[in-house]
């Protein structure tokens, strides 16, 4: 269908001159206000229509009930008749809407041709005068064309030749152009004009050459990058010499590696999006990701050599081989032993180990830095609607396999293995070496060796963290827990497999005996005292140890929360798992602590104060009034007791850590109970014996309550119960005190089953037997 | 918060592609993963587990799976997980000895890290493949050998993957029951391993009969 003869009236001729282009597009716009205005009156016509069949229906209804034949064959008239005009109308409908698409086309091909001409006249002109901006423009715009509608305005129009010949001069000028740029490009490149070079690289994208212009443009950048890290490299140990820098040197030469990549960036990435618009980022990224991978190996050939990261290595592996095989146990002594080796001092690693995570953490943060980046270009791009779903996750996974298969990210990951196991190494032989060399000073409940451990494990998980990798911090974290299980855990609980010599002891002289044994490195005192005072000293370690995985446990969570804010869910959940590993070692030294104080209660506590309960036996229960008022203006047997149990609880009092002291409290009061009921059972009572066992038993309750913080009420519950019974004034008076029906009592829960009520009842003399049979417990 | 009464580490070991993160990925995801590559470092994932004791009541069990990385270089990190794993997963492919080759120095590497008596369970995995080259015999001989348990399984198939899981989160209650449930919410490092020889004729018998179909 010809356009005019659609439209109806002007002719092709029009068409050839911009003016009559202009009138034709004008009496189009008139033509179109009237179509409109007549399919507007169409329509409202159909509403009426509508409106009446709506009726219709209602009559219809009506008509069901007289004559339906004959209204109902005027309503199908009726019907078909609507029918008829609607399909008239949308016919209409279609055809102005094909017309009007018909019009934008025209349109679209008038100003194609327009540009057209502009083009061609321009582009040669633009050449010649080497104004390739304005003739790149002028490619650019003949290249958005439609080449296909060109083609077929070319046939429309009469003066075929004449578009034909703008196309050709196109044509070629866009060869020509091409050609020009990319030697003009490399002729900046081999001048190193970077003024130039920029110039022709943001041209490139006018003539459809995106590809090829980032590769080139950023090769040539990369050409830059490398000589300048060449230079850096040279000048690197001179710079950390100058600087005094010279245990980091090579993490500084990195970490400016890395910032000189990234600047490239920082600088080119708004010409790039200006140029040639978002989603070309990662080509770029590609290209130098190359040159900075060949730089990061370059450099870390340099670091390997120059810090012998092999020979060390070799050196760690040769020592754990041969402490593997030679040694049964792990404990620090021991394994010091197998010493012949060429063994690797953890303090000269120390540095090198710090100037690991530093060069770990700034190639995560690079790597953090590009992935952002393109993330974001890639994302711009896709809402822009420059880029379909399909084509943007395609974009993400090349973006990561970009990632990942850099040689940056494997030598990354070897740096990061260097320096787990250089860690490693550094805290397990720094650990042992504590517990080799372990202090005491007097006066203090711990000796050097937990700080120290503490303090080495804590360094080294923090320093882990400085990697700013996750893997990194977990393996660490479960090394230390390892490390402080293996080595410490088992050094406490080898000092005290030794036990606690029983027998009297001065501990002032033992601490004296310990201290002067250090500092002369000779035994002077007894052994035993000095075993004493190192088996307390022990105990007090592992008490203070728990607070310590505790507070490490605390302490490593935060630093890291703080150091990884965006944590996923996941990953957080694997570094907490690795931090319960690491508390759990706390359940270790609890067992320690439980164990060496029964050992304590057994040697130094029991043999003690069993001979002095059993002095009870040797005062008299059953008294006069005479007997009683003289017994309580003497010395009673609990005044003694109590004046022994203090002096024994004072030699403790300042040698045991406050917790440990309080267990010790706990163990002496189940003991001295446990021993008083089981003399109390062996003595004969009357009414004045109860009343003195009464008061007994009160005095040993409050000087125990007074002995520590925490609650002895438990410990004496038989024994105050038992005390109970024997101070009755009679045996039916029990009731008051003890309810068979309501165990709970009125003031506690008995302890004692009837069988034991009614033994302890048979202690009093003046309690008659069959009474006490008789009754109903 | 999620309501569990036992929760027991798994660690999976092996050279690189016998197939562990694809076990790990059936058991957890249910599918057989494509093209996802090496593991780097150490991947980790969480099933809970409805587990039928002895009672017959059912426990929730957590399982947290650390899938660890074959490659030598990642060896460092991989290490580390040995000390605080409750059962280890030996993992090698059926189809390429080098993979069972390897296992004496995978077994010096657990010898060397893990606690004495973690629960151990060798498997040989794509019993779907038909260019078998360890036969099951061998792999059995190499288990008992090594006071381990025994099974074969396919990841591409599923086949004993949910199995594997259940007997192991089985095995892991036993003992900590036997160990007076000292091990329910908390992260033991110390377990028992007791009463293996009398379970080990039943882990395997099932499996073995698996595997056995595998063959014909
Ligand atoms: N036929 C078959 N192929 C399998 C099976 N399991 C895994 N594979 C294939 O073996 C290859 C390696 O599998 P992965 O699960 O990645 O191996 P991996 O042990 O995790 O390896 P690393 O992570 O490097 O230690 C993949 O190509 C899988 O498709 C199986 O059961 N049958
Ligand atoms: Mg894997």
């Amino acid at each position: 269908m010809d356009l005019s003869s659609l439209i109806g009236f002007g002719d092709a001729e029009d068409l050839k001159s911009s003016e009559g282009i202009q009138r034709l597009c004008q009496r189009i716009n008139e033509r179109e206000k009237q179509v409109n205005e007549n399919l507007a009156a169409l329509l409202s016509r159909k509403l009426t229509l509508e409106t009446k069949v709506d009726a219709c229906l209602i009559k219809h209804q009506q008509l069901f009930k007289t004559s339906v034949s004959d209204d109902s064959k005027k309503l199908a008239d009726m019907i078909g008749h609507t029918a008829d005009l609607a399909e008239k109308v949308s016919a209409k409908v279609r055809r102005l809407d094909t017309a009007r698409t018909r019009a934008q086309e025209a349109q679209q091909r008038v100003d194609d041709l327009i540009n057209l001409q502009l083009c061609s006249q321009g582009v040669m002109t633009a050449i010649k005068e080497e104004n390739y901006e304005i003739g790149a423009g002028h490619v650019k715009r003949y290249l958005a064309m439609d080449k296909k509608i060109l083609e077929k305005t070319a046939d429309d129009v009469s003066s075929m030749t004449s578009v034909n010949q703008a196309v050709d001069t196109l044509e070629k000028a866009a060869k020509e152009m091409r050609e020009i740029v990319k030697v003009k490009l490399d002729e900046a490149i081999k001048k190193n004009d970077l003024a130039s070079a920029e110039r022709f690289f943001k041209i490139f994208p006018q003539l459809g050459m995106y590809d090829e212009g980032i590769s080139k443009f950023t090769s040539y950048l990369c050409t830059k990058l490398a000589s300048k890290a060449e230079k850096e490299l040279r000048q690197s140990m001179d710079i950390a010499k100058a600087e005094k820098r010279i245990q980091v040197a090579f993490a500084d030469t990195f970490t400016n590696l890395l910032e000189n990549v990234l600047r490239v960036i920082e600088t080119n990435q708004p010409i790039l999006e200006s140029y040639y618009g978002y989603g070309h980022l990662l080509k770029m990224v590609k290209v130098l990701q190359i040159e900075c991978d060949e730089e990061t190996r370059k450099l870390m050939q340099d670091f390997n050599k120059n810090r012998l990261i092999q020979r060390r290595t070799n050196q760690i592996n040769d020592f754990r081989k041969n402490s593997a095989n030679t040694s049964t146990s792990t404990i620090g002594h021991l394994r010091k032993a197998s010493g012949s080796i060429d063994k690797l001092n953890a303090k000269d690693l120390d540095a090198l180990i710090a100037e690991l995570t530093i060069m770990h953490s700034r190639a995560e943060l690079y790597v953090r830095f590009i992935r952002r980046r393109v993330t974001n270009d890639i994302e711009k791009c896709f809402a822009n609607e420059a880029m379909t779903e399909d084509e943007k996750k395609k974009e993400h996974e090349l973006l990561e396999t970009t990632i990942k298969r850099s040689q940056l990210n494997i030598l990354m990951q070897d740096l990061l293995s260097t320096y787990l196991r250089f860690e490693s190494y550094f805290m397990e032989e720094s650990v042992i070496k504590a517990i080799h060399l372990d202090t005491y000073e007097q006066g203090q409940l711990c000796s050097s060796m937990v700080d120290d451990v503490f303090f080495i494990v804590r360094k080294c998980i923090r320093r882990s963290i400085g990697t700013q990798s996750i893997d990194g911090i977990c393996a660490i974290i479960n090394n230390g827990g390892a490390c402080i299980e293996q080595e410490f855990v088992n050094a406490l609980k080898n000092i005290l497999k030794a036990g606690y010599p029983s027998g009297y002891i001065d501990l002032a002289q033992a601490y004296n005996a310990f201290q002067s044994s250090i500092q002369q490195g000779k035994i002077q005192t007894s052994d035993s005292e000095i075993a004493r005072t190192k088996f307390l000293v022990t105990l007090n370690n592992a008490d203070k140890s728990i607070e310590f995985i505790d507070a490490l446990y605390q302490n490593i969570s935060e630093e890291i929360k703080v150091a990884f804010p965006n944590i996923n869910p996941l990953k957080k959940e694997m570094i907490e798992s690795c931090l319960s590993g690491l508390k759990s070692v706390g359940d270790s030294m609890k067992t320690v602590v439980e164990s060496g104080m029964q050992q304590l209660r057994n040697s130094a506590i029991k043999p003690r104060i069993n001979p002095w309960i059993d002095q009870f036996q040797s005062f008299n229960h059953t008294l006069t009034d005479e007997e009683l008022a003289l017994y309580e203006a003497g010395e009673t047997f609990i005044q003694s007791l109590i004046v022994q149990l203090d002096g024994l609880l004072n030699s403790f009092k300042k040698v045991l850590s406050e917790k440990n002291y309080d267990i010790l409290v706990m163990m002496l009061a189940s003991d001295v109970t446990a021993r008083l009921e089981r003399v109390i059972k062996k003595t004969v009572f009357d009414r004045n014996g109860g009343l003195v066992l009464d008061q007994e038993v009160r005095h040993l309750g409050t000087f125990l309550t007074g002995a520590t913080s925490w609650t002895v009420r438990d410990k004496m519950a038989r024994l105050t119960q038992i005390a109970i019974i024997l101070n009755l004034e009679k045996i039916s008076e029990l009731f008051e005190y003890y309810d068979p029906k309501n165990q709970e009592g009125p003031f506690t829960v008995w302890r004692l089953t009837p069988n034991e009520i009614k033994s302890i009842l048979k202690l009093r003399n003046d309690f008659k037997i069959d009474e006490i049979k008789k009754l109903q417990l | 918060m999620e309501d569990y009464k036992f929760l027991f580490k798994v660690v999976l070991i092996g050279n690189s592609g016998v197939g562990k993160t694809c076990l790990v990925r059936r058991f957890t995801q249910g599918v057989f993963p494509k093209g996802q590559g090496a593991t780097i470092g150490v991947d980790f994932m969480i099933k809970t587990l409805e587990i039928e004791n002895s009672t017959g009541q059912s426990e929730n069990v957590k399982l947290q799976i650390w899938d660890t990385a074959g490659q030598e270089r990642f060896r460092s990190i991989t290490q580390s997980y040995y000390r605080s794993a409750h059962a280890l997963i030996l993992v090698y492919d059926i189809s390429c000895q080098p993979t069972f080759d390897a296992l004496s120095d995978w077994i010096r590497e657990i010898q060397e890290y893990a606690n004495p008596k973690v629960l151990k369970i060798l498997v040989g995995n794509k019993t779907d493949r038909d260019d078998r080259e360890i036969p099951v015999r061998v792999g059995e001989e190499f288990a008992k050998a090594h006071d381990m348990y025994f099974l074969e399984t396919s990841s591409k198939q599923g086949e004993n993957v949910e199995k594997l899981f259940y007997e192991i989160a089985a095995e892991l209650i036993e003992q900590a029951r036997r160990q007076k449930g000292g091990l329910s919410r908390t992260h033991h490092s110390s377990v028992t391993n007791l009463g293996m020889k009398s379970n080990i004729s039943n882990f395997q018998s099932n499996c073995c009969s698996g595997s056995g179909s595998n063959n014909n």
